[in-house]
């Protein structure tokens, strides 16, 4: 009886700190023009819901006749800056270290190697909106832990071309259309804070493309519903990874994305889609007294990444699921110049892999969100005979939670705490033997 | 012997009260669906309650930021409606809104949001106010079928915008800008200017020639837009709405908007 | 067993208990006393404003010498009209019927005729236009239902209010003068006072009464009385800037 009562009394203490998780009120950029609550748009910032997927297909405006920069309170400010100051502790259970530290000649070992303390992500900062009715745009420098800045994202988009939703063009360095989005995703640890898929290569490849998960340079011609249920996009890229200045070469790569959503009864909304990469890149450059002319990337040979994916709603889940299958082309899959085909190795084949992913998120109210995901890559054709068959192959698992205490009408900021798991098959740098990776992250994201 | 007693009669009792859902909050009825007051309240507080406030009152945190004002909801007073001036909205209205947004205000389209997310708003909107629990909204306005337009309903609905004396606030060319229009407020005191008929922005209660015809019956509860149905016959009404598509054409814009889906019957 | 008995006649009982005290009561004439004064305005009356109304020629025609705006009217020895005179407490939850007779606003000259008129909850208000030129009443309740008409010359409006409200606003959107007020009493027992300020309430039953006398721009009065039946009691009320 009075075990029960102790019992009940820890509950009771649970409900009510839960129950004082009240609901979100926060306005950073696009919420301080319009008014509305981080969660109008998000589910938890910074992953979309359908509501600011739809605004932002929109070309970031609520189409109610106040979008143009005209109608903005005069304390709008459309400049954000995204940081997260953390403290993790990441573990790598197989890193070649000098058996005796300092001392290069004693020869290398694997050894676990755990690393731990304060640390910054460098700073985010966004300005983004509309020029004018129908032409909306986005400029995203990143400045690094290091001092040094990047361009990170840097585009204008001429929105509902001949007034139909169904047509958008965007033109800069852009984030890939993607609903489930490495830029706005929800983890941050550096050993499964990331969706490997989106950057996956395989071992002994040289291919520059790194993945459809970074910012690429191209156009974009998107079209949408009114209600964003169905979603087409076609992309024409240049293949030189979205490094500005025509690094690697003139062919060029097209991703297309086509997904439809639907309501389910008593459910939600769920939404299925299916995706394509198909490109090229360079196995080797001209060169001049020996050293690559940037720009002039030659023999190139085709890859492409293609597949599926899914969100789905269930009252106060929802779960992302993603298929992919890749494929690289013989030379880049070994690292041969396309001149030399007498270098490949005997056996030599296009590697092939297949992987994917699911997320599930529990959104306890629009201030706190508990997030989960297990990954996996799973080799299905190495590129040469003498690669072990599981080279390459990876699971990630992760686990984690953000909670948004302070919400006024300026910034935003999360806690959050995470930790991940990663396991690279084969990848030990000396045995070959399995290197498993964790880390486990806690700080604040603050987006102001 | 006692005990058990008690224990089944409150175990009753608890079943009698979980039985009877529908007293514990508001139910709303669009179309075949159902929507539910505590379903709508946890989508209130992540999309609505910012402007619209927790209480309902239209003073959210960034309400002193927006003109026009969020609606207050404790009022039970509302624009758009397909019932008498000074009667509550239908349910279907409430979605409507929803749905559609107010076009030159604050209030966005929720389209983005399933069907069943926004019926379920619509019944926490209900709860704001307690007229929903004593008064059932009037008849609905009847709409007749739309004769069609001429030079001569034209002339007849712009000499009845004379002399219903519509110019006095919508101005002689239906700018805006009458003699009477600078001392309007609405329900609230706040000022509120009458609308622009040339702009061609579209309506706040939906563009359609039905549109007009059903915001000329029922009136713009909240604002000094008033009802029209003891004033004017239908084939009169139908003559200022065939006027006004003139008065919009003057000036720019087109009156496509994008259409609600109908809610299955 | 008993407890099953008891569950069942307690509500009844509640019941029956509650109708007895909303019984709705009218009172005979004989046994009912009588309550008349003056409403009176001390000091200066504040200046009226001259109305333009000359953008509606309708209007401007009905006035040769230009209307003047009707918040403080006073009469002969300083009385003021326009004075809503009410029973405010004493008649206990006593329910009473409204009479089938109609009271009457009217639009006249593009003004409301009279200024400030007093009815019964659920009593019919006939709005009547007698001008040339189409109002719109639009009558701004805190209490009651808000509706919002428009009213051309000849077509009769009839609405009646459900509650108690002293007094709501109206207005006619495209005259913006026009102001006048309407009184909702949940009994029968109030008066508005004349131009000299008299007021007189009959048949109120012998009782002790706290009687208020409101004025839409000075607030409201209230004082204590015990009327006797058959008797006339004298009760003045003074208002002050």
């Amino acid at each position: 009886m009075v075990k029960l009562k102790q019992i009940g009394m820890q509950l009771l203490g649970l409900v009510i700190f839960l129950a004082g998780i009240q609901a979100a009120h926060a306005i950073p950029s696009f919420a301080r023009k319009y008014g509305m609550p981080c969660s109008a748009c998000h589910e938890a910032w910074p992953m979309l819901n359908n509501f600011g997927q739809t605004f932002k297909d929109n070309g970031y405006q609520l189409g109610n006749g106040k979008d143009s920069p005209v109608y903005q309170d005069p304390s709008y400010w459309p400049i954000m800056f995204r940081t997260t100051p953390i403290w993790h502790r990441e573990n790598n259970n197989r890193k070649a270290v000098d058996l005796v530290p300092g001392d290069t000649t004693s020869g290398l070992v694997e050894r676990s190697v755990t690393t731990s303390g304060f640390d910054q992500s460098g700073l985010d900062i966004i300005t983004a909106g509309t020029l004018s009715n129908n032409i909306s745009f986005f400029v995203q420098p990143f400045i690094n832990a290091g001092g040094r800045s990047a361009l990170v994202q840097s585009w204008v988009r001429l929105d509902n071309l001949a007034g139909s939703p169904w047509l958008n063009l965007k033109m800069g360095k852009f984030e890939l259309d993607e609903v489930i989005s490495q830029e706005r995703i929800l983890t941050l640890n550096v050993n499964g804070g990331s969706y490997y898929n989106y950057f996956f290569t395989p071992l002994g490849d040289n291919n520059v493309f790194t993945g459809i998960g970074g910012n690429l340079l191209g156009v974009e011609l998107l079209g949408h519903s009114s209600n964003d249920y169905t979603r087409y996009s076609v992309s024409v890229l240049s293949s030189n990874n979205g490094t500005p200045g025509l690094t690697s070469n003139s062919t060029y790569d097209v991703y297309a994305n086509f997904n439809q959503a639907f309501e389910v009864p008593r459910l939600g909304m769920q939404r299925i889609g299916v995706y394509g990469y198909f490109g090229q890149s360079p196995t080797y450059f001209q060169t001049s007294g020996g050293r690559p002319i940037l720009g002039t990337g030659t023999g190139n040979r085709s890859f492409y990444r293609a597949g599926a994916y899914g969100q789905w709603y269930v009252g106060k889940f929802d779960f992302q699921t993603f298929f992919m299958h890749g494929q690289d082309n013989v030379f880049l899959g070994n690292s041969v110049p396309a001149n030399q085909p007498a270098s490949l190795p005997l056996g030599a084949v296009g590697p092939s892999w297949n992987g994917g992913f699911v997320e599930t998120h529990f959104a306890y109210n629009p201030r706190f969100i508990l997030t989960g995901r297990y990954e996996l890559v799973r080799m299905s054709r190495q590129a040469n005979p003498s690669i072990r068959s599981d080279a390459g192959n990876l699971d990630s698992w992760t686990l984690g939670y953000r909670w948004y205490p302070i919400m006024n009408p300026r910034a935003g900021l999360a806690w959050v705490q995470e930790y991940g798991h990663l396991l690279n098959s084969g990848a030990a740098p000396l045995s070959g033997k399995d290197n498993i990776t964790n880390s486990f992250l806690m700080g604040f994201d603050f987006d102001f | 012997m006692r005990g058990k007693n008690i224990l089944a009669t409150s175990a009753a009792v608890l079943m009698l009260l979980a039985g009877s859902g529908a007293s514990f909050g508001q139910e709303s009825h669009v179309g075949k669906m159902i929507g539910k007051e505590n379903r709508g309240k946890a989508l209130y507080q992540r999309y609505c309650i910012f402007c619209h406030g927790k209480y309902g009152d239209g003073r959210g945190d960034s309400a002193p930021y927006i003109d026009p004002k969020p609606r207050d909801f404790t009022l039970g007073v509302f624009k758009c409606r397909s019932t008498p001036s000074g009667s509550l909205p239908l349910d279907s209205d409430l979605y409507d809104t929803i749905s559609r947004g107010i076009h030159s205000s604050g209030m966005p389209s929720w389209k983005p949001l399933t069907r069943q997310e926004r019926v379920d708003l619509v019944a926490y909107v209900r709860s704001f106010s307690a007229k929903f629990t004593e008064e059932k909204p009037g008849a609905v306005v009847q709409i007749p079928p739309e004769p069609p337009t001429s030079p001569e309903s034209v002339k007849r609905g712009a000499d009845l915008f004379q002399s219903m004396n519509c110019v006095f606030c919508h101005g002689k060319e239906g700018r805006g800008d009458g003699p009477s229009a600078a001392t309007l407020t609405d329900n609230k005191g706040n000022p509120i200017r009458p609308f622009d008929l040339t702009s061609g922005t579209h309506l706040k209660c939906g563009d359609s020639d039905q549109g007009i015809f059903r915001d000329l019956s029922t009136g713009l509860d909240g604002t000094p837009m008033p009802s029209f149905t003891d004033a004017l016959k239908p084939d009169q009404m139908w003559d200022i709405v065939h006027y006004l598509a003139t008065v919009r054409t003057a000036g720019k814009g087109d009156r496509k908007q994008a259409s609600i889906e109908p809610i299955a019957k | 067993m008993k407890t099953r008995y008891f569950s069942s006649i307690i509500p009844l009982v509640v019941l029956l208990f509650l109708m007895t005290r909303t019984a709705v009561r009218t009172v005979e004439a004989e046994t009912g006393a009588s309550l008349s004064g003056t409403v009176k305005f001390e000091g200066t009356p504040p200046t009226p404003t001259k109305i333009n109304m000359s953008f509606d020629p309708n209007c401007a025609k009905a006035h040769p010498t230009p209307a003047v705006t009707e918040e403080v009217v006073t009469g002969a020895n300083g009385g003021l009209a326009n004075v809503v005179v009410y029973v405010a407490d004493g008649l206990g939850n006593q329910r009473f019927q409204p009479p089938a007779q109609p009271v009457v606003l009217e639009q006249k000259g593009c003004v409301y005729v009279p200024h400030v008129v007093a009815l019964q909850a659920n009593q019919k208000l006939d709005v009547v236009n007698d001008d040339l030129t189409t109002h719109n009443i639009h009558p701004s309740p805190a209490n009651n239902r808000e509706w919002n008409t428009t009213q051309p010359h000849g077509v009769p409006i009839e609405q009646t209010f459900a509650r108690q409200e002293v007094a709501i606003p109206v207005k006619c959107n495209v005259h913006p003068w026009m102001k006048g007020y309407i009184a909702v009493l949940k009994h029968p027992y109030f008066a508005v006072t004349d131009k000299s300020g008299h007021f007189e309430v009959k048949d109120l039953p012998p009782g002790t009464y706290t009687i208020s006398a409101w004025q839409e721009k000075l607030g409201t009065k209230s004082q204590k009385i015990t009327v006797t039946a058959g008797q006339s009691s004298n009760l003045d009320f003074t208002f002050k800037q």
